[in-house]
């Protein structure tokens, strides 16, 4: 009898840039296992609602489980409610979600994007049993050793000692955000071989949500 | 090993030229295994109340040998590892301390969560409000403080709801202490200090994932906590001035994070008096490196 | 109704041939026996006004209580059964408190009563009879203040403002002379109590009712003794 053995990691890379009035989040489509490539149409990333996107990198079973899941409660509460859940409150709903599975854990690196109530972006990220936090910007998945570092000198710049003009948010625009994560995405596909193909990347405001893909290295 | 992986083995596995033992491994023979799970216990790792004792380990090979098919839960967690390694964050590395005064409580904490030797964040919030009395500070699995600390601020709420009263510090400790020995050996990571006001003044109390729960003047708490004991230890007197509390609390976290590679980020100052606590401050320890040695900060 | 007393009346989840359930009913009545309690809403924030009856002067008023606190930003007002009271407001705190432990934010008040409702249609499995309590939860929400009332039969109907109780009848039509959109805090506790004060036996005092506003101030506030005093002499200046 094979042992027992429910995970697999599936690469991939999911990032997110929170401005004051805009939410940046990205994911490549890229999905592997080991040394082969299952597909290069699967982006990771799922809207709950009109202002909240969900994305996540890790085991692609335990990604879709969990998306479903947060799909329900989504529902749940609207019926229960009579109005869609916020970003904070789906925020929030993560931890009591992946803790209950604490002990068979989702094997998952999510993050959440979206608009506060007034408007403002947002983004928190999770290990898998549900530690949350808040960021400005965050990148979990494959290549977040190797973009992590590039967005911290570029939007967190703690300490540099670039005369470069770090743009941090609020300051942030949405124009440079996305060139910011397009170029995250860039780098990372040019040395992680679990991030490639296309990103799918969606920019909600007020207006609504707005999704554009381009292409990254296939090979 | 994924549940040990999640309960806090995993940096030991990693520490030296064994191999993660595998069930199988231990069926064979079992005392060889203990033997090593022994030899693994790599001094930094297992340091203050962070790390879960090695009999929580030992609980759970135990309980893969006893019950191989039906302790389901636990097999699995503990075949994952071999495909994938879901790195939880862990505040294994972590500097916290807590202390009576004269003035009331004091609480500080560093700011750094860890991954094996990956730096997760700079910016953890280890200290975590109960109560407008009450604190609680996170050392051990991130998820488990987070989690367990909000149940037991609901239990608090509800508390104060029912009986229209505040709870005591004594009462939330052991709260908490009871809903963690109902999961004592499954792995859960908890090292924490409640630290609050009531109606019989200051109170601190050390609680951890196996059930322990002390009442004391002067807790640390983490990988960092042998370099802080040294600094509160020597300058601790229970008549410091409230400027000399917060002096002292910073200070001892600053040098902790200076000696331990896991602990970091930013100091966190807290002072908890009869009206309540408050935050006193929170400052980068790089700033304070600085300060500390007279070069001036530039901006 | 009472003249057309059959079989039918003694079954709690029997129809009669009218299409009536009695007991819900019955217990429906049995709320209008109770001390009269008066909820109204305004813009900034809500008012629980209810009457203690001290039946002994051995009696420890302060032991009587008819508003209970659900949440930060909700109170409850009952009248009728207080027993069966609080095991309602029980369901209520828990249910506000596991909301907000899976959501970080404070649970409606309309989702509240709804919750609340769910237990009280669940008699039968939780109780061989109807609860025998009407309530009043007046709170606020990231919506604006509200006051929803919960009948023995579960119905839950928002309210600008509401009386239940022995006195209710009157009460309401008071409200509804009075009642306008652009009340202030003040005028509504002012109000409340004057008209509170019409339909009491007893004298009113600061020991014979209980007070409680909800403002997003701050928030639930149960009115000391002194300030009750102090509400009283909003109506006795005049």
């Amino acid at each position: 009898m094979g042992h027992f053995d429910p995970y697999d990691d599936n690469g991939g890379t999911v990032a997110a840039i929170a401005g004051q009035d805009y939410v940046l989040i990205a994911s490549d489509s890229r999905l592997s296992t080991g040394s082969t490539i299952l597909s290069r149409f699967t982006p990771k990333i799922y809207p709950l609602s009109k202002v909240t996107v969900f994305a996540c990198a890790g085991f692609h079973g335990d990604v879709l489980t969990l998306v479903k899941q947060l799909e329900i409660r989504m529902k749940l509460y609207v019926h229960e409610h009579g109005e869609e859940m916020s970003t904070k409150a789906m925020m929030a709903l993560l931890l009591p979600t992946l803790y209950g599975r604490r002990f068979f854990p989702y094997y998952v690196r999510p993050i959440v994007a979206g608009l506060d109530r007034e408007g403002r972006g947002l983004v928190a990220s999770y290990d898998p049993i549900g530690t949350p936090e808040f960021f400005d910007y965050v990148i979990q998945g494959s290549a977040e050793n190797l973009v992590h570092p590039f967005l911290n000198n570029q939007i967190g710049a703690k300490k540099t000692l670039s005369d470069v003009p770090i743009q941090a948010p609020p300051e942030l625009t949405l124009e440079k955000a996305v060139k910011l994560l397009k170029d995250s995405f860039l780098a990372a596909a040019e040395r992680d071989v679990y991030t490639g193909d296309t990103v799918t990347l969606m920019a909600i405001t007020a207006k609504g949500t707005e999704t554009t893909e381009y292409q990254l290295r296939r090979d | 090993m994924a549940l040990s992986n999640i309960c806090g083995a995993d940096p030991a596995w990693e520490c030296g030229s064994f191999e993660a033992p595998t069930p199988e491994l231990f069926g064979v023979d079992y005392i060889q295994g203990k033997t090593a799970i022994s030899a693994l216990n790599c001094g930094e790792y297992n340091v203050g109340l962070s790390l879960p004792t090695l009999d929580a380990h030992q609980k759970i090979v135990q309980s893969l040998l006893e019950a191989p098919s039906t302790d389901l839960q636990l097999q699995q967690g503990a075949e994952h590892t071999k495909t994938a390694n879901p790195r939880n964050l862990f505040l294994h590395g972590t500097t916290t301390l807590s202390f009576k005064f004269q003035g009331g409580v004091m609480v500080a904490v560093d700011s750094r969560a860890s991954s094996g030797q990956q730096i997760s964040s700079q910016t953890v919030n280890k200290v975590i409000p109960i109560s407008k009395y009450l604190l609680g500070t996170m050392a051990g699995g991130a998820a488990d403080c987070t989690y367990w600390m909000r149940v037991l601020n609901r239990q608090c709420r509800m508390y104060e709801l029912r009986n229209r009263e505040r709870i005591t510090v004594s009462a939330a400790s052991k709260l908490l202490s009871n809903m963690l020995y109902g999961y004592k050996g499954s792995g859960i990571s908890i090292g924490s200090m409640i630290a609050g006001y009531d109606k019989r003044g200051p109170g601190l109390y050390v609680i951890d994932n196996d059930g322990m729960r002390v009442a004391g003047n002067c807790f640390s708490i983490g990988s960092g906590s042998p370099y802080a004991f040294g600094v509160l230890d020597t300058e601790y007197r229970w008549d410091l001035t409230d400027k000399e509390a917060y002096e002292l609390a910073r200070r001892a976290i600053y040098h902790a994070t200076m000696r331990d590679p896991y602990s970091g980020g930013n100091v966190s100052v807290y002072h908890i008096k009869e009206t309540g606590w408050v935050k006193i401050e929170t400052q980068d320890v790089s700033d304070l490196f600085y300060k500390d040695r007279g070069i001036p900060v530039t901006a | 109704m009472f003249m057309t007393r059959s079989e039918y009346d003694r079954g709690i989840n029997t129809y009669s041939p009218e299409g009536r359930l009695f007991q819900v009913e019955y217990a429906i009545e049995a709320i209008k026996l109770g001390s009269t309690a008066i909820g109204i809403q305004t813009k900034e924030g809500c008012v629980l006004a209810v009457e203690k009856r001290i039946t002994s002067p051995l009696l420890e008023p302060s032991s009587i209580e008819k508003i209970w606190k659900v949440d930060e930003h909700i109170g409850c007002a009952v009248s009728g059964l207080i027993a069966d009271a609080r095991t309602l407001v029980e369901k209520a705190r828990v249910e506000a408190l596991s909301h907000w432990f899976s959501y970080n934010e404070r649970m409606s008040v309309e989702s509240v009563s709804q919750a609340v409702s769910n237990l009280a249609i669940g008699y039968g499995t939780t109780l061989s009879r109807p609860f025998g309590v009407a309530m009043l939860f007046a709170g606020i929400d990231h919506r604006k203040p509200q006051l929803w009332h919960m009948d023995p039969s579960g119905t839950f109907i928002q309210f600008d403002a509401k009386a239940i109780g022995s006195g209710s009848e009157g009460a309401q039509q008071s409200l509804q002379e009075v009642y306008h959109k652009d009340f202030t805090l003040k005028e509504a506790l002012k109000h409340a109590v004057t008209i509170l004060k019409q339909v009491m036996e007893e004298k009113i005092n600061s020991i014979n009712i209980e007070i409680a506003t909800v403002t997003p101030e701050n928030m639930y506030h149960l009115l000391t003794p002194k300030e009750v005093e102090e509400v009283l002499t909003l109506i006795t200046e005049k």
